[in-house]
């Protein structure tokens, strides 16, 4: 009996992983442990190993499938053996079936089709009522929008969602004057937004001309083609310019896959699904700008310690006694924790990436750095384990170095606060002589969960983090500061 | 109904008798002495030389079809042969006296008769004359087959010619006379008077009627004969060809110097069998065919029995028949008796008759018989006869290994039949001679009335005129009538109630003060044989106009348009051209059999020009067009239009000539956000219709009347669709099956992408026509057009429909059939 390969779970939030690539070819032997493809996650890639020796015997997924975890994506037998039939894959087999069969398409229809089984299997196993009334544009639910084609391509052209529009057609469907009123409405995306639109559909717009089906119809292969060679030239739109068609100055596109796929709905989650605030405030740098001075001045390994080495361990320190915000809110459970596992934000060529430095409120300044340098690489060279991107209680973020004055972060779900470390810059202050003088002074921008996270309690953070950092020395000596 | 012939009482209520004149049967008596003087010995050979000839031409198909195989040549002939081995006496007798100009339409059964009457012609042509028609036929591709062989002389040549041009044609290749588009039951050879051949039984009557009418109104020498089988005289359109040809008005009413009735001649070559049936005692009661002319007229069509069994009593029947046909006496029935050795086909097992019956008619074979006579008479020698037999096998098997070698004679290439499929040589007149009219255009009456009207149908002012005072659309119609009538010598035109009448519908009235009968007249109620006769008179050389003064009377003549009109331009490969209108008049008020529009039944059959004008000024320049042509127009015509004036054109319907572009629709109002296409008079419910949607919706409509129906030029529809995104069609045809769906299917593929909605049909119920004052349940209404845009295409704010039209709806009609 063929062995079955799942696709693993890799972390307690994965819900579905991406087949990055193949590896072996159906009919290939393969020993337990030899990889059999690279799959990527929303924070992460890793492969997928043999789970047995033996020959490749199907494949039920392509590349750029997206699969959930601990679905069968393979099988592993012996040479000759063929699947049983109670070993295709679950649930309903005529979904699978056109899951797989797409599959078979090229990148830009596999993709989207696979985007629709999670929902078509929902609407199935769920016989609700938002499934089964029929809806603007989505007569028979499933999640079918219906629309006519003269609609579709206009909204294209205009970089409008076809999703976003209420259908007034017969049946719901959706018509031109949808997408007129929509238009006159002002709901229309801005052109970049056009682009995602258009990126985001697997449709690049493609010039009728460029089609190769009769008549120059543009048909699915060119689409799939354009999406294919990593994005096309928008060769037509009413915003396209003479000036756009010369070298260096095309316009570029691409499908949103993976990391920057899961960053999209991370932060859209985030947004639409919490109540955010920012608080900004700064705080003396003196103190810390001069240890950082001394840690410069000593020379390797205290020289590799940076300021935001330096925040974080503020952070971490200062948190314990603010647990209001060293915390997660899922559903309606409220979460806060006593040690401090603090994420911070890197940006990596892939997009944003928050792992996570765990149990930061017990290490040291120079741990602490050599922790976040070994993080940060693992991100970049995508080394980094879904484990160690999940699991904070508490997130920074610093764009000060980039010289940022001030930012509202966005949270990173499901924790409650976020802290952006902003540029340090010179602030005019009293002196005790009653004159103004300047001091170099960090912003500090807090975002919080304005749901179960109040304003005092927050901005009393803020004040005592400031305090720590402006007399950082004393920070260092591991005193508890007294609660106010 | 002419005034100048009274139906006076107190003759037709006088008492009496009718009597009718014998009908001699076998009156001939075969006299060598006389025969030899008569026809002389070398005519009496060649017939003998031509019914061989014929024997051996069917025996080799005969063998080709049972044993595939003759004299070695091997070959598959998939197709029909109906062979007519035993009838070749009639054939030949038939046409032995007959002239290069006298015609012979045939059956199913007419390889003999195409063989005898070009035989006959090659016996009166001379040798340039032979020479040339060869050369020119179809560009010479069949004589270059058979100039290749060797060849005696130039009639020797002909007869190859001849022999190969048949089966090449029954076999389907390039070559043959219709260049294989024909096949076997009509081929046929129009420069020696072989004219088609027609495998619908009895369909070459009223062509044959037609055909003659064309000699006699063009003035024309030669006879025509329409050699059909016995069963057909039980097939209507037979006894109307009939009844037409043997209408009293070509000796009372038509100019004498015209020269009388048409000159055709039925020669029912009576076999006694239809197929399988018996005429003789089984399907029919008349004993005798030839009684049939006693029910025609007081000459009972000078009907006789002649033996076709011996040439020289049908040759003598044929000669004394031309003479009384030549005299404008006609029409003539012959009743040649004959018989079929062979079965009705190859497949044919003779269930239906006796072995003893075939027996003792091979005991009297015609062609044994002549061949006795020749030999007892001493009018040829025995080695005189073999030798020509001996002549015969070795030409037919020459024509044989030319047209089975694929090599020698291919197929013909398909884009042959689409060109064919209409000729497309519009003339101003088909023969250059002065039209015989009574008056001057000037002088004519409607003329000088039409000239107190409004060319249009709104005033200075814009203000809408009343009927009485514009051109209407019956007005258009007869200027194009009337300047073509003046321009070419050749149309005429006839049907019911044509002439004093002025047709139903006053179209033609003013026509009777312009022509002479003989250009203008009223037919028996015989719609088959009325447009049959179009057929005839077209493919003969002459423009015919023929009316149907219902649209649903176009079944009655479902024969003459759906295989006759239509197919024979590209079954005689473009030898023959088709200059008929049929104008159609499609009817309202007078319920479910007067009120059909069929436009939809034409538009199914290859071969037709279908046109509908819905304005004057279309109505003027597409009969234009149809009378200008060289191709079968079904000219439909509104009794709803009939009295309109023009609404969409400036200035109104031109004085002068113009001329419709073909094909092409026509915008009459622009708009930009959905487009209504429509046929006929739901023109105008469009409008008003567009007229709702502009005042209530604020939406413009573009309203296309496609006035055409083949060809149609979809390019304008296509771009209409492209602005707007939404297109919905009506028409009174009925909603199923209606040409509006082809043309919405084909709209749905040209303009896909740009459509908003489905392209949507609104036709009449599939209903019978009610009464009048119910008709707005029937025919498509203003209502139904904004409720169906309502329902399928673009739900209109706060409209609540007054019909159903919506998709459910359509499932449900479609399921109950209605």
């Amino acid at each position: 009996m063929a062995t079955e390969v799942l696709m693993p779970r890799q972390g307690q939030s994965v819900e579905s992983c991406i087949i990055l690539e193949w590896k072996k070819q159906e009919g290939d032997a393969v020993t337990a442990g030899e990889v059999l493809c690279e799959v990527e996650t929303d924070k992460a890639t890793f492969e997928v190993e043999s789970p047995a020796d033996g020959v490749l015997l199907q494949r039920l997924y392509a590349d750029g499938d997206e699969v959930p975890v601990l679905e069968r994506i393979a099988y592993v037998g012996a040479e000759g053996e063929t699947v049983a039939a109670g070993q295709e894959p679950a649930g309903d087999r005529d979904e699978d079936r056109e899951v797989v069969g797409s599959s078979d398409e090229p990148a830009g229809a596999g993709d989207s089709a696979a985007g629709t089984r999670p929902e078509a299997a929902a609407a199935a196993a769920t016989p609700d009522s938002e499934t089964r009334e029929p809806q603007a544009g989505r007569p028979e639910g499933r999640g079918r929008v219906f629309i006519s084609p003269r609609a579709r391509d206009r909204a294209e052209r205009a970089g409008v969602p076809v999703e976003l529009l209420t259908g007034s057609g017969p049946g719901g469907r959706i018509i031109e004057r949808d997408l007129d009123s929509a238009l006159a409405a002002g709901t229309v995306a801005t052109r970049s937004a056009a682009d995602g639109v258009a990126a985001r559909s697997g449709r690049p717009e493609i010039e009728a001309s460029a089609g190769t089906g009769i008549g120059g119809r543009v048909t699915s292969a060119d689409r799939a083609g354009a999406v294919g060679a990593g994005g096309s030239d928008r060769t037509s739109g009413a915003a396209r310019t003479a000036a756009e068609g010369a070298a260096g100055r095309e316009t570029s596109e691409q499908r949103l896959t993976g990391v920057r796929k899961r960053i999209a709905e991370r932060m859209l989650e985030s947004v639409q699904g919490s109540a955010q605030l920012t608080l900004h405030t700064s705080a003396d740098a003196r103190a810390l700008l001069a240890y950082r001075s001394k840690l410069k001045a000593a020379g390797e390994p205290y020289a590799s310690i940076t300021i935001n080495d330096l925040v974080l361990f503020a952070v971490a320190r200062v948190l314990p006694h603010h647990r209001g915000l060293n915390g997660t809110l899922e559903g309606e459970t409220l979460r806060s924790f006593g040690a401090v596992h603090l994420g911070m934000a890197v940006d990596t060529p892939r997009g944003l990436m928050v792992p996570v430095i765990r149990d930061a409120d017990l290490l040291s300044p120079a741990s602490i750095s050599s922790e976040a340098r070994r993080l940060a690489a693992a991100c970049r060279d995508g080394g980094i384990t879904p484990d160690e991107l999940s699991g904070g209680t508490f997130s920074v973020t610093n764009l000060g170095s980039l010289g940022i004055e001030v930012f509202t972060p966005v949270l990173n779900p499901p924790q409650i606060a976020i802290l952006g470390v902003c540029s340090v810059e010179p602030k005019p202050v009293y002196a005790a002589d009653g004159e103004v003088e300047h001091i170099a002074s960090m912003g500090l921008s807090l975002t919080i969960d304005h749901r179960v996270v109040d304003g005092a309690p927050a901005a009393r953070f803020l004040q005592a983090l400031g305090k720590a950092l402006g007399s950082f020395e004393v920070l260092l000596s591991g005193a508890e500061p007294v609660e106010e | 109904m002419p005034r100048s012939l009274t139906v006076d009482p107190k003759v037709v209520r006088k008492p009496g008798v009718v009597t009718c004149p014998e009908i001699p049967i076998n009156v001939y008596k075969s006299d060598p002495k006389h025969e030899r003087k008569r026809f002389g010995d070398e005519l009496l050979r060649r017939v003998y030389y031509d019914m061989y000839t014929i024997r051996e031409f069917e025996t080799m198909l005969n063998e080709i079809k049972t044993q595939g195989e003759y004299r070695g040549i091997a070959y598959d002939h998939k197709g029909p042969a109906h062979l007519s081995i035993g009838q070749e006496s009639t054939a030949v007798g038939m046409c032995l006296p007959l002239g290069v100009e006298d015609f012979i339409f045939g059956s199913h059964r007419s390889h003999g008769e195409i063989l005898a009457k070009c035989y006959s012609a090659i016996m009166k042509l001379s040798d340039e004359a032979l020479e040339a028609t060869m050369k020119r036929y179809l560009g010479g591709d069949t004589l270059a087959v058979v100039e290749r062989e060797q060849y005696e002389d130039i009639r020797d040549l002909a007869e190859n010619f001849v022999l190969y041009g048949t089966l090449a044609e029954i076999f389907g290749r390039n070559a043959g006379f219709n260049r294989g588009l024909g096949g076997s039951m009509h081929a046929f050879f129009a420069p020696f008077g072989s004219m088609p051949n027609n495998a619908i039984v009895g369909g070459s009557a009223d062509i044959t009627a037609g055909a003659a009418l064309f000699k006699r109104i063009n003035r024309k020498p030669g006879i025509c004969v329409a050699s059909i089988g016995d069963a057909s005289s039980g097939c209507g359109p037979v006894w109307e060809a009939i009844m037409l040809s043997a209408m009293e008005q070509y000796r009372t009413l038509w100019p004498e110097d015209v020269g009388g009735a048409p000159p055709v001649l039925f020669n029912f070559i009576n076999n006694f069998y239809g197929m399988g049936g018996q005429t003789a005692g089984e399907t029919m009661g008349f004993q005798v065919l030839a009684r049939l002319g006693a029910g025609v007229n007081p000459e009972a069509m000078h009907a006789e029995r002649v033996d076709g069994y011996s040439p020289l009593a049908v040759a003598d029947a044929m000669e004394r028949k031309r003479e009384i046909l030549q005299a404008g006496k006609g029409p003539v029935l012959l009743d040649t008796i004959t018989y079929r050795i062979s079965g009705h086909s190859p497949s044919d097992a003779s269930t239906y008759r006796t072995k003893d019956e075939v027996e003792l008619w091979q005991q009297n074979d015609s062609l044994a018989s002549y061949r006795a006579y020749l030999l007892d008479n001493g009018i040829a020698g025995a080695s005189t006869l073999e030798a020509m037999e001996q002549r015969v096998v070795e030409k037919v098997t020459q024509a044989c290994r030319l047209a089975v070698a694929l090599e020698v004679s291919p197929r013909p290439r398909p884009e042959v039949i689409e060109q064919t499929m209409f000729s497309n040589e519009p003339a101003d007149r088909l023969e250059d001679r002065e039209p015989e009219v009574l008056i001057s255009r000037d002088e004519n009456p409607r003329v000088q009335q039409i000239a107190r009207k409004s060319r249009s149908a709104y005033d200075q002012n814009g203000r809408e005129l009343s009927k009485m005072k514009v051109v209407a659309y019956r007005d258009a119609l007869f200027e194009a009538l009337l300047y073509r009538f003046y321009e070419d010598p050749t149309m005429a035109a006839w049907g019911e109630e044509n002439r004093d009448w002025g047709g139903a519908f006053a179209v033609y009235r003013g026509l009777t003060e312009a022509l002479p009968y003989h250009r203008l007249f009223n037919a028996s109620i015989s719609e088959g044989a009325i447009v049959g006769s179009g057929v005839g008179y077209a493919l003969s050389g002459g423009r015919a106009v023929v009316e149907l003064m219902y649209c649903d009377f176009m079944g009655r003549a479902g024969d003459e348009i759906f295989n006759q009109a239509s197919k024979w331009q590209s079954m005689s490969a473009g030898v023959l051209q088709m200059p008929l209108v049929v104008r159609v008049s499609v009817g309202s008020k007078y319920g479910a059999q007067h009120s059909q529009d069929w436009t939809s039944i034409v538009a199914h059959i290859p071969g037709l020009k279908v046109m509908f004008p819905a304005t004057p000024y279309d109505a003027k320049g597409m009969l234009n067009l149809a009378l200008r042509g060289s191709d079968p127009v079904i000219f439909f015509e509104s009794q709803r239009l009939y009295d309109i004036g023009e609404m969409f054109v400036e200035g109104g319907v031109p004085e002068s000539y113009y001329e419709v572009p073909e094909g092409l629709p026509d915008v009459k109002r622009s708009g930009t956000d959905l487009t209504i296409v429509t046929i006929g008079a739901t023109l105008y419910r469009a409008l008003e219709a567009a007229d709702e949607l502009a005042e209530r919706w604020g939406l413009s409509a573009e309203v296309i009347d496609a006035r055409f129906i083949n060809p149609l030029d979809l390019d304008p529809i296509v771009e209409s669709v492209r602005k707007t995104g939404k297109i919905v069609l009506a028409s009174d045809a009925c909603e199923r099956g209606s040409f509006l769906h082809t043309v919405a299917s084909n709209i749905s593929q040209l303009a896909f992408d740009y459509l908003d909605g489905p392209p949507a049909v609104v036709g009449s119920r599939n209903w019978i026509t009610p009464a009048f004052e119910m008709e707005d349940t029937f025919f498509p209404q203003k209502e139904w057009i904004v409720d169906t845009i309502h329902e399928r295409v673009l739900p209109l704010e706060g409209h609540k429909p007054s019909t159903v039209q919506t998709g459910g709806d359509i499932a449900r009609r479609y399921r109950r059939g209605v």
